[in-house]
């Protein structure tokens, strides 16, 4: 073995800029948070501005609380703490930074264009193709950097941290990959390769899995480094840490298809979703405990420290969310809390309590170390931790009891068998009280956000007039590994199983260790996405189930521009209640021309699969006009712009052709789309006008709107028997 | 025949088991692996890993 040190320093001006990037990107999704938390308590908040609307900044608030706020913070914590574990400077300055400034930019876009509307219409997955692509440069960068600083580490052992990353970083890129696999129809434009049930299977393969390798993964990381640093203790089982590890990424990636219990996917792939889920609780418990019990013996300190305070509260909510995850896939659980605020409750405990509070713990503890000067003040860190405990306590009450109410009163029938509120309406009024409570707890949460960000302004401005740079001395890894604990060796086949050398080639374990997580989360997925695709009785044809007319494509196109699937959904579950309600429950064969399929996950407003024929054409451009003139007590923003607005007819034709491409059989239509769509406009326009409404319609966007929502559910109605299939 | 008729006459119902069984196979590798004896020694030295950084903390600066 060599004697000789290298000696080198840590990049510690990156993890400052993220640092910053977090508070600013976190203050900025929490604000939206709040706006339109106060436009479903009063419409009047959406101002009657479309880009204000909430359809609109709905997907703003989640991508930058989840990919600005979160994801900045993980890269903080990832940048400072794996220099230190692996004894090395980052593999390149110059990665770091892209990586940083990259990142920066896709926040910037994204703020930019989903205002204006342009969406993939996936939940966390809604930027556009030009979007996803840099996302994938940027995010290519950052593994380059990390892989390389891992292959230039000093110590040879590699911390569980370092695990988690690693398997945050892989999984990403697979997950945003094949979720986003688009056909482009324009500069922001696209239509997702995958329709319907396929669709909806891959979405919710990436959406459950963005929550588990983006919020719980990377943390889990953090939480193993930072919480034993700021308790000055080793966690309390290294071994329970590892088997937490590998359950999670051999558990997580089939859990997907929880999302969509009773709708049309497959029963078997919803059933495997549901039982791996259940089956998650174990590990995530057992990480829980771990996290907690590191703590043991020093609770002294937890009751002095805020840190500890905040981690403490993040672990546990750790521990809530999923035991209340896996409580949430069991298919009667489920049917109940499906559509519901409950949801919403669900992962505000994830994302205030465990990502927001594991953040806010990290960085109180980082910016004494990284400004090189005291916390500005002990004491207002304190009061941050009181204000958004509670802050977070009123938010998740009031939309629990939200969610069970609207579950409940969805599902009552009255003595005569008939729906206790069949007035949807009655349903969100009764949230009434609740939305505002959830306001008052957002409030609380963000004051919180403002004392955080000024004691971290207030330590930074007295930082040194130069930061001192640490010159860190170690020695390069040996070309031999010579083993300090060895492990006796015994003879057979059990001992050579349960003597630990044949997974202990340290020199290679990093790569062992990636092929064995991409081996993991690809097996799974495989498992799941290949008979979602290829069994046929999964998706039964039904002959009367049409591809939309072009008019109506551009009106569907319109409806994810405006984001209405984020209040609407568009799935009857067959479930009598719901039949009860909307009508003949949705089969997956009624999907299949749609790319991207419009589920929705949230009924905020009533469910629109069978609001085709429902209502006159003139109720809608009434209701679009002003929903309050139509229906009091409406919550719905107004699209008073659609009837201004021109519709694009030239247009239509490339996105018809798009279709074609994809497979959707369009016959005449990809010679003379803008032709037909006019024609259907002026038909549509006129009768408007004949049964009293605006006139001069004929043009507008509204009408091609409405020509969508008129379609909605007609061709299951026209067809003759109900397809046969192994689905329910 | 398609690859889909292969798929589709394969009879998945079972599938959900048979994943949940080599799942829980992988999983007990794991936990008698991990706590196989003779390793707890170096699972200790692994977590003191964190601490194995000579820098100067702000413990050691003045704090409030
Ligand atoms: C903030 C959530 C929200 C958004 C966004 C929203 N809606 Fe609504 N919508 C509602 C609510 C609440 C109702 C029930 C009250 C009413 O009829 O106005 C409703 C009702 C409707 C109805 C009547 C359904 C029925 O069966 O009575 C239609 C149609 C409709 N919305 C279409 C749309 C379209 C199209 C968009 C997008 C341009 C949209 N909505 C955006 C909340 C929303």
């Amino acid at each position: 073995m060599s004697t000789h040190l290298d000696t080198f320093s840590y990049d510690d001006a990156i993890v400052r800029k993220f640092l910053w990037a977090t508070f600013i990107w976190g203050l900025v999704g929490m604000l939206v948070g709040l706006w339109i938390a106060l436009e479903l308590a009063n419409p009047a908040f959406n101002l009657g501005l479309e880009w204000l609307s909430f359809g609109r900044l709905r997907p703003l608030h989640t991508n930058a609380v989840i990919f600005a706020f979160a994801g900045n913070a993980i890269f903080t914590g990832i940048y400072y703490s794996s220099q230190r574990l692996l004894k090395t400077r980052m593999f390149s300055d110059g990665l770091s930074r892209f990586h940083f400034w990259g990142w920066q930019a896709i926040i910037v876009a994204a703020a930019l264009t989903l205002p204006l509307g342009f969406t993939q219409a996936k939940e966390y997955a809604e930027l556009e193709w030009p979007i996803d692509i840099a996302i994938a440069v940027v995010w290519v960068a950052f593994a380059i950097n990390f892989f390389g600083t891992l292959a230039k580490r000093r110590e040879r052992h590699i911390y569980v941290a370092i695990w988690f990353y690693i398997a945050s970083i892989v999984t990403v890129a697979v997950l945003h990959i094949f979720n986003n696999l688009s056909l482009p129809v324009g500069p922001l434009k696209s239509y997702s390769i995958y329709a319907g049930v396929q669709d909806a299977f891959m979405q919710w393969w990436y959406g459950h899995n963005a929550v588990a390798f983006f919020l719980t993964t990377p943390f889990l990381g953090l939480m193993y480094y930072f919480m034993p640093k700021a308790a000055d203790k080793p966690v309390f089982s290294y071994k329970l840490s590892i088997l937490h590890f590998w359950t999670i990424v051999f558990l997580y990636i089939w859990a997907g298809p929880h999302h969509l219990h009773y709708t049309a996917l497959p029963d078997w792939a919803s059933t495997l979703g549901m039982l791996f889920s259940v089956m998650l609780w174990m590990p995530s418990w057992g990480g829980m405990i771990n996290g907690l019990l590191t703590l043991r013996g020093a609770w002294n300190k937890v009751a002095e420290e805020p840190v500890l305070k905040f981690f403490v509260v993040a672990v546990t909510a750790y521990g809530m969310s999923t035991f209340e995850g896996p409580m949430l896939s069991i298919k009667s659980v489920n049917s109940l809390a499906h559509y519901t605020d409950w949801i919403i409750a669900h992962v505000h405990t994830g994302a205030l309590g465990w990502n927001g509070l594991l953040t806010f713990g990290m960085i109180y503890w980082l910016a004494p170390r990284l400004f090189q000067t005291p916390l500005y003040s002990k004491k207002l860190a304190e009061y941050h931790f009181w204000i958004s405990t509670f802050g977070i306590l009123l938010y998740v009450a009031a939309i629990y009891s939200a969610g069970i109410t609207q579950g409940l009163m969805w599902r009552a029938f009255d003595e005569t068998g008939r729906l206790a509120y069949p007035d949807f309406v009655e349903t969100v009024m009764k949230l009434m009280p609740m939305n505002w409570v959830r306001v008052a707890g957002g409030t609380l949460y963000i004051v919180g956000m403002l004392m955080f960000g000024y004691n971290i302004f207030k330590t930074w401005a007295a930082r040194p007039a130069k930061y001192d740079v640490p010159v860190i001395s170690a020695p390069p890894l040996a070309k031999v590994y010579v083993d300090p604990h060895p492990v006796p060796a015994g003879t057979g086949v059990w001992a050579r199983f349960t003597g630990v050398h044949w997974h202990r080639n340290w020199e290679r374990m990093p790569l062992i260790f990636t092929v064995m997580i991409v081996l993991a989360v690809v097996v799974a997925s495989l498992s799941e996405i290949i008979p979602t695709f290829l069994i046929r009785s999964n998706v039964p044809t039904i002959a009367s189930v049409k591809p939309y007319t072009p008019l109506e494509l551009a009106g569907r196109d319109l409806y994810i521009r405006e984001g209405c699937f984020n209040c609407h959904s568009q799935m009857v579950r067959p479930l009598r209640h719901e039949t009860e309600r909307w009508g003949e429950y949705s089969k997956p064969g009624e999907f299949v021309y749609d790319h991207p399929f419009l589920w929705g996950s949230r009924r905020i407003g009533p469910d629109l699969a069978r609001v085709g024929g429902k209502y006159p054409d003139l109720w809608h451009v009434r209701h679009f006009q002003d929903p309050r003139a139509v229906v009091q007590n409406s919550i719905m923003p107004t699209y008073a712009h659609l009837q201004k607005r021109a519709l694009d007819f030239d247009g239509i034709q490339g996105r018809v052709d798009a279709m074609a491409m994809l497979g959707v059989p369009y016959g005449d239509a990809v010679n003379r789309a803008p032709a037909m769509a006019r024609e259907q406009a002026t038909a549509l326009a006129a009768g408007i006008e004949a049964t009293g409404g605006p006139a001069g319609l004929g043009d507008r966007e509204v009408i091609a709107l409405i020509a969508y929502l008129q379609r909605l559910g007609k061709d299951i109605r026209s067809a003759p028997v109900p397809a046969a299939g192994g689905t329910p | 025949m398609k690859l889909a008729d292969v798929m589709s006459g394969a009879g998945l119902s079972i599938y959900a088991v048979v994943a949940l069984l080599l799942f829980v196979i992988a999983f007990l590798a794991i936990v008698v692996r991990t706590y196989a004896p003779g390793s707890t020694a170096r699972y200790d030295a692994d977590a003191r890993i964190p601490f194995s950084d000579d820098e100067p903390g702000p413990a050691s600066r003045a704090r409030e």
